[in-house]
C-alpha cells in the first residue's frame, strides 16, 4: 500500500488544497468575513488567499523534494518515476488552477450577474 | 520413447475435469438465482446494460422525432420532458456505469491471473439490485410516472411543490439504489485488483486495463457518496419537509449542485477510462506490438482521475460566481486536457511504432480517435468562461458530450465486444455486419452531433420541446434527426451481429489475436474456474515472454492446481510485488445475494406507494440476511498454512490479520467517509452562503454531552482493540467488548442529546442538518452495535482464534470509524454555538 499512496498522494494533496482553497475564497467573500475582519476585510480576504495558495506551493514543492528521497521514494523503477511524474504534475496543477489568486480580486463578481 | 504430448494433454484434462464441478454454477433454473461466477454475472449484466441501451436508443429517436421539423405535435411538452429526463437517466446510470462494470468482471480476472473476483456474492448482490433498481425506473415510465426535470433533478424544480407526483422519488431511490449497485462493484474491482493476481504480478507488470479500473473504482467509491448524500437530502425534503434547498428556510438550492456535479463531473471520466482502458488494451494488440509509455499513460490516469474532481462547478458557471472562483475552475478544466492528450500520444506512438491491421476492433478505435478528439476540444471550448456564457444550455453542450461519452465511450466498448467476443463466446466473427454497421454508425453520428453543435450555436435551447418556424434550425434538425435514425440503425446491426455471432459462427481457435497478456491463455471460451492453475510472471506480456505459459497453465504447473480440498481458491498476493502471500477460498453458490438484493430494493422502493412499514421491515431484512451471509463464512477450526502448489505454503486469507472481509471494509469506509465530507461540506455551505442564515438561535452544548462524547468515542476505540488483542492472546474479549458496547451507548447518549434540544428539523435547514449529523452518529453507533453483537456469538460459537482474528479487526475498523467521525460530526454540530 505504501507504493499506492507514493502514486496517490501528491494529486490528492492538490486536491484538498484546491477544495481549500476555493471554500476560503467562498468564506473570504461571504458576510461570516466581513464581521470577523471589519474595516480591513477585503485586503485581509486577499492575504489570506494568497497565503493559502503559497502554503499549497509549498507543500507541493516539499511533496516532490520528498519523493525525491531514496527513502520516501522507494528504489528505482516504475513506481518512483511514476509518483515523481505525479509529485511534479501536482505542483504545476496547483500553480495553474489556484494562480488566480494573486492575479485577480477576491470578490469580484461579473457584471451581467450583478446586473441580475 | 513414449511421445510426452497425448500424456501432457490428458494430465490438462483431467485437472479441467476435477475444476469443473468444483466452479459450476447449478444447471437447474435456480443456478440462474445461485450463480456467482463471474462469467455468469458478468454475461448477464452485460445483456442487461445492452437491453437498457436500447431503450435509451429508443427514447433518443423519440426526441429526434419531435425535433425533426418545428412545432412538431408528436409529442406535448409533458411527455417529451418524461423522454429526455429518461434518456440521460438511462444512458448514464442504466447503461454506461453496468456496462463498464460487466466487461470488468467477465475480464478482470483473466487479465489479472486470477479465478474469480474477490467477492463474489458482492458482484450478484450488485446485479440483482441492479436489475431490480433499473427496471423499477423503467416500470415507473411506462406508467407514466416518470421524472421529468431533466437527468440532473435540480432543486427548485423538483421539489415537491414544482413536482408534487413521484417522478422524482423514482429518480431519487432507483438512482440510489443502482449506486448501491457500483459502490458493491467498485469495492470488488479494488480489492482485487490490488490482492487478487497472478504471482509476480507486481505493479509494474499489471495489465494497462487494470490500472484503468482501479482507478475508476477508487472514482466510484470517492464520487458517488456526494450525489448519494444529495438525493438522501432531496428525497427527505420532499417526504418530510425538511428544508435543505428551500431558500426562504435556510437551505440553497444550489447545495444540490455542488453535491450532483461533485458526483456528475467525474462521473463523465468514470464512463470515459475504462473505454480508455479498453483502447490502451486492444490497440497494441492491433498494432501487433506493446503499448507505448506504460508509466507515462498510468501517470496520465492517475492525473485525469484525481484533477476530474476539482472541474465540478464548471458545470455551475452561470450561477453566479466570483471571477476568481470561475478562474479557478476554468484552469482546472483546461488542465485535465493534457494527460488526456498523454493518453492520445500514447496511442498514436503505439500506432506509429506498429503494424497495424484494419480489423472491426481497429475500425471502431479509429472512430474513437476521430469522434473523441473533437468531443475533447469542444469540451476546452466550454472550459473557458465567456464561450460558455454564450452557449449554456443550448444543444452546443448536448452535441458535445455526445461526442465525449458516444466517442469516447461508446465506439470503444464497441470495439472491445468484438475483440472479446472470441474469449467470452468461443466464437470467431464469421458473418460481417460489423463493418457495414461501423460505416453507418460513425458517420450517421457525425451527421446529428456536428449538426447539433451548429444549432447550438445559433441558439437552440436544450431541454424545450419544439421551436418556431423560421427561427433557422428547422434544416439543421431536421438533418440531425435523419442522422440520428441512422445511427440507431448501425446500432440494431451491431447489436445483431454480435448476437448472430453468439449463436451461430464458427468455434475459435486459442488466442486468435495473438495477445500477450493472461485472458487469453485459456480454452475458448473461458471456463468457470478461468485458469486451471495461476501462473508465475515475469513481465507485463507474459504469453509473449512464453508462449508454453497457456499449456503449463493448463497442465496445473501454477499454484492452486490442487484440487483435493475440493472448494473454490485463488491466490491473495502481496499488494505491491505480487509475492504469494495467502490462499482465499471463495464462497459457492448461494441465493443469498438474491435475496438480500430482493429486500434492499424493497427498502429502497416501498416508499414510492408510500409503504413505509414495509420499507422498515425490508431494512430489518436487509440486516437479517447480511448476517446470515456473514455468518456462513469462516471456520471454527484452524487449519494452519496450505499447500499452495510448487513447494509453497501459504496460510488461509481466514487466517491472517487483513482477511478479504477487512479490505472490503476498508473501501466501503472510505466511501463512508467522502459521504460524510461531503455532509460537513453541505453543512458548511449553507452556513457560508445561504441567504437566511443564521438561524434564529444556535444549538449550545452542555458538559454532560460533550463528557458522554469523549469517553463514548475513546471507550469505543479502545474495547474492540482490547478485544481483538485478548483473541490473539487465547484470553476472553469480554472486557473489551462490553468496554465497546458502553462507548457505542454514550456516544448514541451525545447524539439523541442533539435531536431531543431541536425537535424540529422541518423549521430551517440548521435543524435538518442537525438531525442529519446526529443520524450519522445514530446510524453508526447502530452499526457497530449490531457488528459487536455478530462478534460476540462469533466468538461463543468458535469462530475465533489467535489465528482468526480477522471478524474481530474487521470490527475494530468500523468501530474506529464510528468513533472519529462521531466525534467530528458532534463537534461540527456544537461549533457554531460555542463562537456564537
Amino acid at each position: 500500500m505504501t507504493d499506492i499512496a507514493r502514486l496517490s498522494v501528491p494529486l490528492t494533496l492538490w486536491l484538498i488544497s484546491f477544495s481549500g482553497l476555493y471554500g476560503l475564497h467562498g468564506l473570504v467573500c461571504s458576510g461570516h468575513w466581513t464581521r470577523l475582519a471589519g474595516s480591513g476585510a477585503e485586503v485581509a480576504g486577499q492575504t489570506a488567499l494568497i497565503a493559502g495558495f503559497l502554503a499549497a506551493l509549498l507543500v507541493q514543492a516539499v511533496a516532490v523534494a520528498v519523493l525525491w528521497t531514496q527513502r520516501f521514494g522507494g528504489p528505482p523503477g516504475f513506481v518512483r518515476t511514476t509518483s515523481l511524474a505525479l509529485a511534479l504534475v501536482a505542483l504545476v496543477a496547483t500553480l495553474w488552477t489556484l494562480g488566480p489568486s494573486v492575479a485577480l480580486p477576491a470578490c469580484a463578481w461579473p457584471s451581467a450577474t450583478v446586473a441580475g | 520413447m513414449t511421445d510426452p504430448k497425448p500424456a501432457r494433454r490428458a494430465e490438462a484434462l483431467r485437472l479441467h475435469r476435477k475444476l469443473l464441478p468444483i466452479w459450476s454454477s447449478d444447471q437447474r433454473f435456480r443456478g440462474w438465482l445461485t450463480t456467482n461466477n463471474n462469467n455468469d454475472i458478468g454475461g448477464l449484466f452485460l445483456i442487461v446494460a445492452t437491453i437498457f441501451f436500447v431503450i435509451g436508443g429508443i427514447l433518443a429517436m423519440l426526441i429526434r422525432a419531435q425535433l425533426a421539423s418545428p412545432g412538431s405535435a408528436f409529442m406535448g411538452p409533458e411527455a417529451y420532458n418524461q423522454v429526455f429526463t429518461m434518456h440521460g437517466t438511462v444512458m448514464m446510470f442504466l447503461f454506461a456505469i453496468p456496462f463498464f462494470e460487466a466487461m470488468a468482471v467477465l475480464l478482470l480476472p483473466g487479465m489479472l491471473g486470477t479465478r474469480d473476483l474477490a467477492y463474489p456474492r458482492l458482484g450478484a448482490y450488485g446485479l440483482w439490485v441492479y436489475i431490480f433498481g433499473g427496471s423499477a425506473v423503467i416500470i415507473a415510465m411506462l406508467l407514466g410516472l416518470s421524472p421529468d426535470g431533466g437527468w440532473f433533478m435540480y432543486p427548485p424544480l423538483s421539489s415537491s411543490a414544482f413536482s408534487p407526483g413521484i417522478g422524482p422519488d423514482v429518480w431519487l431511490l432507483g438512482i440510489t439504489s443502482i449506486e448501491v449497485s457500483a459502490i458493491a462493484a467498485a469495492v470488488e474491482v479494488v480489492v482485487t485488483v490490488l490482492r487478487y493476481r497472478a504471482a509476480g504480478m507486481s505493479l509494474a507488470r499489471m495489465p494497462i486495463f487494470a490500472w484503468y479500473i482501479l482507478v475508476v473504482a477508487v472514482m466510484i467509491l470517492t464520487a458517488f457518496p456526494p450525489m448519494i448524500l444529495g438525493s438522501l437530502l432531496l428525497e427527505v425534503e420532499r417526504a418530510f419537509g425538511w428544508p435543505f434547498f428551500q431558500t426562504e428556510n435556510g437551505g440553497d438550492a444550489l447545495l444540490w449542485q455542488h453535491l450532483f456535479w461533485l458526483f456528475g463531473h467525474p462521473e463523465v471520466y468514470i464512463i470515459f477510462l475504462p473505454a480508455a482502458g479498453m483502447i490502451a488494451t486492444i490497440l497494441p494488440v492491433m498494432a501487433r506490438t506493446r503499448l507505448l509509455g506504460y508509466a507515462w499513460v498510468v501517470a496520465a490516469v492517475v492525473a485525469l482521475a484525481l484533477l476530474s474532481f476539482g472541474l465540478w462547478v464548471h458545470h455551475m458557471f452561470t450561477t453566479g460566481i466570483p471571477h476568481m472562483g470561475l478562474a479557478f475552475f476554468s484552469a482546472a478544466s483546461t488542465l485535465v486536457a493534457v494527460p488526456t492528450a498523454v493518453m492520445i500520444f500514447s496511442w498514436i506512438g503505439t500506432l506509429w511504432q506498429g503494424k497495424p491491421r484494419l480489423e472491426l476492433p481497429m475500425l471502431w478505435i479509429l472512430g474513437f480517435f476521430a469522434t473523441f478528439v473533437i468531443g475533447g476540444l469542444t469540451g476546452v471550448m466550454l472550459a473557458i468562461v465567456p464561450f460558455n456564457w454564450q452557449v449554456h444550455d443550448t444543444h452546443f453542450v448536448v452535441a458535445h458530450l455526445h461526442y465525449v461519452l458516444i466517442g469516447g465511450y461508446v465506439f470503444p466498448m464497441i470495439a472491445a465486444v468484438y475483440y472479446f467476443l472470441p474469449l467470452l463466446t468461443g466464437h470467431s466473427r464469421f458473418f460481417k455486419l460489423g463493418e457495414i454497421a461501423f460505416w453507418i454508425t460513425v458517420p450517421a453520428f457525425h451527421l446529428t452531433f456536428l449538426a447539433m453543435h451548429w444549432a447550438g450555436i445559433l441558439g437552440q435551447r436544450r431541454r424545450t420541446w419544439t421551436y418556431d418556424a423560421g427561427s433557422g434550425w428547422e434544416w439543421i434538425n431536421l438533418t440531425a434527426s435523419i442522422g440520428a435514425f441512422a445511427m440507431a440503425i448501425g446500432f440494431a446491426l451491431v447489436i445483431g451481429d454480435v448476437v448472430v455471432n453468439t449463436l451461430v459462427a464458427r468455434k475459435a481457435r486459442r488466442n486468435p489475436w495473438g495477445a500477450g497478456t493472461l485472458e487469453w491463455a485459456t480454452m475458448l471460451p473461458s471456463p468457470v474456474y478461468g485458469l486451471a492453475s495461476i501462473p508465475v510472471i515475469a513481465g507485463r506480456y507474459p504469453l509473449d515472454d512464453d508462449p508454453q505459459l497457456a499449456l503449463r497453465i493448463a497442465r496445473g504447473e501454477g499454484f492452486l492446481a490442487d484440487t483435493s480440498r475440493n472448494r473454490r481458491e485463488t491466490l491473495i498476493v502481496s499488494t505491491t510485488g505480487g509475492e504469494p502471500a495467502q490462499v482465499a477460498v471463495l464462497p459457492g453458490n448461494s441465493v443469498l445475494p438474491f435475496i438480500l438484493a430482493v429486500v434492499t430494493s424493497t427498502s429502497f422502493l416501498a416508499p414510492l406507494v408510500g409503504a413505509y412499514l414495509l420499507s422498515g421491515a425490508a431494512l430489518i431484512g436487509v440486516v437479517v440476511v447480511a448476517l446470515i451471509w456473514a455468518w456462513g463464512l469462516g471456520s471454527k477450526a484452524d487449519e494452519g498454512p496450505v499447500d499452495a502448489g510448487r513447494g509453497v505454503t501459504l496460510p488461509l486469507s481466514t487466517e491472517v490479520p487483513d482477511p478479504p472481509g477487512w479490505w472490503g471494509s476498508l473501501m466501503l469506509l472510505l466511501a463512508d467517509s467522502v459521504h460524510f465530507g461531503s455532509l460537513l461540506f453541505g453543512y458548511a455551505f449553507l452556513w457560508t452562503v445561504a441567504p437566511n442564515w443564521p438561524p434564529p438561535s444556535y444549538l449550545a452544548p452542555g458538559a454532560v454531552d460533550a463528557v458522554l462524547a469523549g469517553a463514548g468515542a475513546v471507550a469505543l476505540l479502545a474495547g474492540p482493540r482490547w478485544a481483538a488483542r485478548s483473541i490473539l492472546k487465547g484470553a476472553g474479549p469480554w472486557p473489551g467488548l462490553v468496554l465497546a458496547v458502553l462507548g457505542a451507548v454514550a456516544l448514541a447518549g451525545a447524539a439523541t442529546g442533539i435531536i431531543l434540544a431541536r425537535p424540529d428539523p422541518a423549521g430551517h435547514a440548521y435543524d435538518a442538518t442537525l438531525w442529519l449529523l446526529a443520524g450519522h452518529v445514530g446510524l453508526h453507533v447502530a452499526i457497530t452495535a449490531i457488528m459487536l453483537g455478530y462478534l460476540t456469538a462469533r466468538v461463543l460459537a468458535g469462530y475465533t482464534s489467535p489465528r482468526r482474528i480477522g471478524d474481530a479487526r474487521i470490527v475494530q475498523l468500523w468501530a474506529d470509524f464510528t468513533a472519529l467521525t462521531g466525534l467530528v460530526a458532534l463537534a461540527a454540530a456544537w461549533l457554531p454555538g460555542v463562537f456564537g
